[in-house]
């Protein structure tokens, strides 16, 4: 298996086709910015909309728009005047009450184009009224109705806020975690198998799986550092996820050390294999039982909601599922170099 | 000889060798009140928050009790520990060792608080929380460094490999057992104290199940 080709193209293909793909799809059209935000009753109101990756100009008398409140009442765009494909202003005249029982509410904003698809910017603006008058406000939002709206452009990845662009990390920082812990797994699975039959080999794959995998998870932490900085502010921030990771990191480098205070090989070999039985045992309540028990920033954790639904549509289940097959397939590549490369310094050793 | 009766054996031989020995206790017991002395004249405005309080406390009580466990394989040498696997069953020696130093330890860390009350002050108003946050945390300390103490024994250098291999895994059971007594302190409302509880018998149980589990791998040599 180790010195057969066939996996590790696979892997290439794969690997080049989620960086690829992962890197030039691009985001769903979205609202960057609508000013104003805060919108009073009865006035003649001009929004100007900061589009995100959208074509306005190409859609410039298709563009339709509507304000829509609680119980599907909407209010449709007077005016729509298209600045170029980033900007556009929409004119609404609004009515002297709303369909509300109090002086204030919240609306979203719904744009629609055949080019860019149907858009919408979830309760982000404010409406006031000066008098409360639901009878009226009812008659007056019920003029427009909501229309059939386009489908989007196919093969692009979620605009999420916060998120933007950094959504393609997912292709990245997760499925290295996925290739660290199977690396691990592994590994485990060959200390058991030495202390079994205190086979010298057993011991040099787990040694080689653990390198490979220590690498997989300080790049699992890196690129998660990297996508902390854009999405929570700071390339670290003390979150128990990061604090439990680190904990994970040294314990792994622990393993190393050990191996390093012992002179003879079988006792060094022995020692180290419980060590990493013990150490695996420890991983994995650090990673994936206390983060999920106390307060954190990351998703799946704390009680936020892990990636999925929204977040992870199904143009982008194409691409991260190969990643994560991808990913592991390269650690089990880099772990077999590895490995190959402590029999042959054994084999100089013994010569 | 049962199990439980070559473990009775061994606990009692422990007290024994312990009290014959008195410098090793007393050792340890001057050493928690001199770093309690130390943290008393270094905060010399003095610990006011219940927070620093606990903080202080645990990490004093981290070091005592490596200095407390790292002795128990070492003080007795490789030819003595064959006899005992030869006679015994390898599992009653660390078992009973693990008994053992949760006692050592439980005893050690109320010896710890009666100095930090009496030289720094008492902070702590729930008593009962404190008392099995101690007695969760000895027994978490024990059997994880009883564990660690049994692998770095067969190195040469072994009280720094003892910390190396210990403190990476004792840093989750330190957050907890902090996050336990601030609640006993009475600085904070009972969050969920419950599931910290849980996670410390859990981490525990893991603990001693996986030392049961491996020391028969580990004592041969």
């Amino acid at each position: 298996m180790i010195r057969q080709s066939w996996w590790k193209i696979l892997a290439v293909v794969i690997l080049v086709y989620t960086i690829l793909a992962g890197m030039l799809i691009p985001l769903k059209p979205g609202i960057a910015e609508v000013t104003p935000r805060a919108l009073q009753a009865g006035t003649e109101v001009e929004l100007t909309v900061t589009g995100y990756n959208s074509y306005y100009s190409k859609a410039k008398n298709e563009l339709r728009a509507w304000l829509k409140l609680k119980g599907d009442v909407v209010l449709k765009a007077a005016r729509i005047e298209v600045l170029n494909d980033r900007t556009m202003k929409l004119h609404f005249i609004l009515p002297q009450y709303l369909p509300s029982d109090s002086k204030d509410d919240a609306c979203s904003l719904i744009l629609d184009s055949p080019i860019d698809g149907a858009i919408v910017l979830p309760e982000g603006i404010a409406l006031t009224q000066d008098s409360v008058n639901l009878l009226e406000g009812k008659k007056l939002w019920s003029v427009d109705k909501m229309e059939e709206l386009n489908a989007g452009p196919k093969l692009t990845f979620p605009y999420r806020s916060v998120l933007y662009e950094s959504i393609r990390n997912q292709y990245f920082h997760v499925p290295l975690w996925f290739a660290m812990i199977f690396l691990f797994l592994f590994s485990v699975n060959f200390s058991i198998r030495y202390l079994r039959t205190y086979d010298p080999d057993a011991d040099q794959r787990t040694l080689a799986l653990n390198r490979a995998g220590f690498v997989f998870g300080l790049l699992g932490t890196v690129t998660g550092a990297i996508w902390a900085k854009y999405t929570w502010g700071a390339f670290w921030s003390w979150d128990v996820k990061q604090n439990m990771t680190a904990v994970a990191l040294l314990i792994y480098s622990a393993y190393f050390i050990l191996r390093g205070a012992f002179q003879d090989e079988e006792k060094k070999a022995r020692l180290s294999a419980v060590y990493n039985i013990f150490a695996f045992a420890a991983l994995i309540p650090l990673l994936f039982v206390i983060p999920r028990m106390t307060d954190s920033l990351h998703p799946g954790n704390g009680g936020n909601p892990a990636f999925g639904g929204e977040d992870l549509d199904n143009t982008m289940r194409m691409v991260f599922y190969p990643a994560g097959i991808g990913w592991t397939l390269l650690g089990f590549w880099v772990a077999s170099v590895a490995y190959r490369v402590e029999k042959l310094q054994q084999r100089l050793l013994d010569a | 000889m049962n199990f439980f009766a070559q473990i009775g054996i061994l606990l009692r031989k422990e007290l024994v060798l312990e009290l014959r020995m008195g410098y090793a206790i007393s050792g340890i017991l001057l050493y928690v009140l001199s770093t309690v002395f130390i943290v008393y004249a270094a905060f010399f405005q003095g610990v006011n928050s219940p927070m620093l309080w606990v903080t202080l406390f645990w990490i004093i009580m981290l070091f005592a009790s490596v200095n407390a466990i790292v002795k128990s394989f070492v003080q007795e040498n490789g030819a003595r520990q064959l006899y005992y696997y030869g006679l015994l069953d390898p599992l009653a020696v660390i078992v009973s060792k693990m008994i053992y130093n949760i006692s050592l330890l439980f005893f050690l860390s109320l010896l710890t608080w009666a100095a930090m009350a009496f030289i720094v002050g008492n902070k702590v108003e729930e008593f009962s929380a404190f008392l099995l946050a101690l007695f969760l945390g000895s027994a978490g300390f024990s059997i994880l460094f009883t564990f660690v103490a049994a692998i770095s024994s067969k190195a040469d250098n072994n009280s720094t490999l003892l910390a190396i291999l210990s403190f990476p895994l004792v840093i989750p059971i330190l957050m907890t057992l902090i996050k336990l007594s601030v609640v006993a302190t009475g600085m904070l409302e009972d969050t969920g104290i419950s599931k910290d509880i849980g996670i410390l018998v859990a981490i525990d149980l893991v603990l001693a199940g996986l030392t049961l589990v491996l020391y028969p791998f580990l004592w041969r040599d």
